[in-house]
């Protein structure tokens, strides 16, 4: 018995390493985390409505570990609380896919079945529930559509918008984005007030936000914004939907991978009114501002908008390994801080919205770091800094290789002696050589430009009629061989 | 029987000495059927005419006698007689029928290359037909086209390099046969570039087959599509990477010509994008056909030794020393060996600074040493600056030239009836 789980755990750890490298072009669908340390019951608790929906089927897809666990979460939760019979449906077919999935194997291996097999206890499908919603979710839509209709026929401005919303409500309910999303988006000609513009934004935001439409967000966010209203009142209400925007507008900025501007909307939320669960939590805030800031800031920038800002230090707070990564960068103490982040990945792997870019902000935090460390050097030892950044001395040096190629390092390598030296670009030379360069281009231009009139003033044009060229075009043989 | 043929000798004889030339070329025009006609004979009137005396006459026989020359017969004495025209002919005269003139040397280039005859030959006689010809030094006229055959055949490039360093300012050309000088002014850049590729010289190799490829076009030449394919090539062995063509460049290459080169197109997409070796000889070796039949593998084996190249021009960027298996390593090269051999060169070509140490097996790389502080560079730039400053002032007069043409006038004043048109207009009103 023992045996049959230890050569699998050699080989996943493996796993991990491998897959997210191999996928770097194709937005990295495919890998699997193996053991994740998430508490799956109270990081589900954190969300509400399709965003929890979608959470656990993005871990459910990823992390084998994690999967039956989750499925049955998600269909709970869509049974309790929504009509969406479609994602029962979807949810239901994957749990019996699991299932059929483990069956040959319990069939082979009697020993691991008894065990695995009998713990699958698969909830069996419902057509009753699925029978009752449906026809449930038929009559309130019939229900909403007539109030809407009768309010349409008085006229009161008032009420249409509300039927919108709640029609938009509804399809929400029933899964049905794009129904939802055009319910929300007609309520916009009954708008009266600023406040029910802003409002309007928010559902709009809240569809694109689930149909991942980034640039709908983003423009609703600046519509939003741009509300007269919205930008006069100061009280309570307006910080929420202040902090809602900012959060929708940096989640839309990370999907772009425009993850300095990510940072700097996440920053500005604020913890006291981020109550939104239904698309964000306010860990998520913490690790993906955090994150964003790390690879995208430098030093002053870190200090004075993230460690010391009295708001998203309470974000930080949140997620204790955020903060102490983001502290172990500005002290410069990159092992520790490589080695947080290198614990935080499996689980921020997990996540639905930074899933796709962990690779990139981790090498951004990496390079910033390596930028960092060597900045206040003339020559350094890289057999040092190797141990600082827990890798060889070869694999650093490619890093390093990488990034003065890029132009982010001034230095070179004395691969001998294993020293990073600093270089001086010197200033007067390569002015030297531009300015040689582009005499060079321009002469060559000019020269062009003349033999150009002259060819237009001969009328030098190639016309139909190349049949006879064809002829004169054999060249001597072997000319060009060199 | 011989009578017309006197009376061609008599015309020819009178009006060469009234200094009549244009009326002798219309008559030497109609007469080109008769001199047909009696091509046996044609030694008989030859030996009454002068040539430096009677050189458009003269001319006019030995053209027919090219044009008309047998498979079989022997070339030596027609080939004998070009050369003591040319030597001897009257530049002043022969100028009153230039299509003639270029006419009897493509035919002559033509017999050289197509009976395999010694090319060499040719060279030096061409290059006074040229100057002949020439009204100034910076005119192209068709038979450089043919100096530059003549040149690539034979091997011998100095001759062609003569002329190809002089840049083309005016292009003599006729009125009728404008579709043999944009032939031949094609084959010029084109066989010019490859001249200055067979020497190395890619960079002025590149700007031929620019001018080549962005020669305005309706119709797709074949010239142009194998400079296009030189260009690709040639560009990646100067710069890495594939220069965009000019804005100006005809449609027809972005219509015909681009997919016609297709295998061109991946071989530069592999060197770009990919970078490896190996990616770029599998790439060689599945279009070899291709390249072979284009008589273009040379150039393309060279694509493959510059990537080599280019990735120990990147160590040099980021390394102080490495060593020989590094080098190796990094550049995808087979051993140290061939590292070693690679950098030796690449030293004395001058493209990196480095030492090689042996003993340790390492490289040092160097810095570029020229500082831009001596006196020689200091020159140089004078050298350059005089250059563009030339250039600069000969654009400035095209521009004044234009301005006063009539018709510019007449365009830039009309569409705004009030003239004020940076008070050029006034000038050109006398």
């Amino acid at each position: 018995m023992p045996l049959q789980p230890a050569p699998q755990n050699v080989i996943e750890p493996m796993q991990v390493d491998a897959q997210p490298e191999d996928n770097k072009n194709n937005e990295e669908e495919n890998y699997i985390v193996e053991d994740p340390s998430l508490d799956l019951e109270s990081y589900a608790n954190s969300y509400t409505g399709l965003a929890r929906l979608y959470r656990l089927i993005y871990i459910a897809d990823h992390c084998p570990t994690l999967r039956l666990e989750a499925l049955k979460m998600a269909i709970n939760y869509v049974m309790s609380t929504t009509y969406n019979v479609n994602m029962y449906q979807l949810l239901h077919k994957k749990l019996a896919d699991l299932h059929s999935a483990s069956a040959p194997q319990s069939s082979s291996l009697p020993d691991v079945a008894s065990q695995s097999g009998n713990s699958l206890d698969i909830p069996p499908y419902d057509s009753v529930w699925v029978e009752q919603k449906t026809k449930k979710a038929a009559l309130k839509l019939e229900k909403l559509d007539n109030d809407l209709k009768n309010s349409k026929s008085n006229s009161i401005k008032e009420s249409i918008r509300r039927g919108h919303d709640d029609l938009g409500d509804h399809y929400l309910s029933c899964g049905e984005l794009s129904n939802a999303l055009k319910c929300y988006s007609r309520a916009r000609d009954y708008c009266t007030s600023g406040r029910h513009v802003v409002n309007m934004c928010l559902n709009v935001i809240k569809v694109s936000i689930y149909l991942q439409n980034w640039s709908h967000v983003l423009s609703y966010v600046s519509k939003a914004e741009c509300t007269p209203e919205f930008s006069e009142a100061q009280n309570r209400d307006q910080n929420q939907t202040s902090t809602r925007l900012k959060c929708a507008a940096g989640l839309a900025e990370l999907a772009s991978k425009k993850y300095k501007l990510a940072a700097k909307h996440f920053l500005l939320a604020n913890l006291d009114h981020c109550d939104f669960p239904e698309m964000i939590s306010c860990n998520n805030i913490a690790i993906y501002g955090g994150l964003c800031a790390l690879a995208t800031f430098d030093r002053q920038e870190l200090q004075k908008n993230v460690i010391s800002s009295a708001s998203f230090k309470l974000f930080l707070e949140l997620e204790p390994q955020i903060r102490d990564i983001v502290f172990k960068f500005y002290e410069s103490k990159y092992a520790q801080c490589l080695k947080l982040l290198d614990e935080m990945r499996d689980n921020l792997l997990l996540d639905l919205f930074i899933a796709p870019h962990v690779n990139k902000l981790y090498t951004q935090i990496r390079n910033r770091a390596l930028i960092q460390y060597f900045s206040p050097y003339l020559s350094a030892d890289m057999r040092k800094m190797s141990e600082a950044f827990n890798c060889s001395v070869g694999a650093l040096e490619n890093e390093i290789m990488q990034l003065i190629l890029d132009g982010q390092i001034q230095a070179r390598i004395d691969s001998h002696n294993k020293i990073l030296y600093a270089k001086n670009a010197d200033q007067r030379s390569s002015t030297f050589e531009k300015a040689i360069n582009v005499g060079k281009e321009f002469q060559r231009r000019t020269r062009m430009l003349i033999l150009r009139t002259a060819m237009l003033k001969n009328h030098i044009h190639v016309k139909v009629q190349t049949r006879e060229r064809q002829e004169e075009i054999l060249m001597p043989s072997g000319s060009n061989r060199n | 029987m011989a009578s017309p043929l006197e009376h061609y000798v008599n015309t020819v004889r009178t009006m060469s000495a009234a200094g009549n030339f244009r009326d002798l070329v219309e008559y030497l025009n109609e007469s080109v059927e008769l001199l047909t006609r009696n091509i046996n004979i044609l030694d008989n009137v030859l030996e009454t005419l002068d040539k430096q005396n009677h050189s458009l006459g003269f001319l006019y026989v030995i053209a027919t006698k090219l044009n008309e020359i047998q498979q079989n017969e022997d070339p030596e004495p027609i080939l004998k007689l070009v050369k003591e025209f040319v030597t001897l002919c009257n530049g002043e005269q022969v100028r009153n029928a230039p299509q003639n003139y270029f006419d009897l040397f493509h035919n002559y280039t033509n017999l050289l290359v197509k009976r395999k005859l010694n090319t060499t030959q040719g060279i030096p006689i061409l290059t006074i037909a040229i100057e002949k010809i020439q009204l100034m030094e910076s005119q192209l006229t068709p038979l450089h086209a043919d100096l530059c055959q003549l040149c690539l055949c034979s091997k011998i490039f100095k001759p062609a390099l003569h002329f190809l360093d002089i840049d083309i300012t005016t292009i003599a050309s006729s009125e009728e046969h404008q579709d043999a000088t944009t032939k031949y002014f094609l084959l010029y850049y084109y066989y010019g570039g490859m001249v200055y590729t067979a020497v190395k010289n890619y960079d002025r190799a590149l700007y031929f087959f620019e001018v080549a490829i962005s020669t305005p076009a309706t119709a797709m030449s074949h010239i142009m599509l194998e400079s296009y394919k030189k260009y690709i090539l040639v560009s990646l062995i100067l710069r890495g990477k594939q220069i965009t063509i000019p804005k100006y460049s005809p449609q027809v290459i972005t219509r015909f010509i681009k997919p016609l080169s297709q295998h061109y197109h991946e071989l530069s997409n592999v060197y770009i994008n990919n970078g490896s070796p190996d990616a770029v000889r599998s790439v060689m070796t599945k279009y070899q056909e291709t390249f072979i039949r284009d008589n273009n593998m040379g150039l393309v084996k060279q694509v493959l030794s510059t990537l080599y190249k280019k990735k120990i021009q990147r160590l040099t960027k980021t390394f102080l020393t490495l060593s020989l298996s590094d080098v190796a390593s990094r550049a995808s090269l087979s051993g140290p060996a061939e590292a070693e051999k690679y950098i030796l060169n690449m030293i004395k070509s001058g493209e990196i600074f480095a030492v090689i140490n042996q003993k340790d097996g390492m490289v040092i790389f160097h810095d570029d040493p020229e500082k831009y502080n001596t006196p020689n560079m200091y020159l140089k730039i004078q050298e350059d600056m005089n250059k563009v400053i030339e250039l600069n002032k000969k654009i400035t007069k095209m521009e004044e030239k234009i301005m006063l043409t009539p018709m510019f006038v007449k365009k830039s004043t009309l569409p705004e009836s009030a003239v004020d048109d940076k008070g050029y207009p006034s000038e050109a009103c006398e």
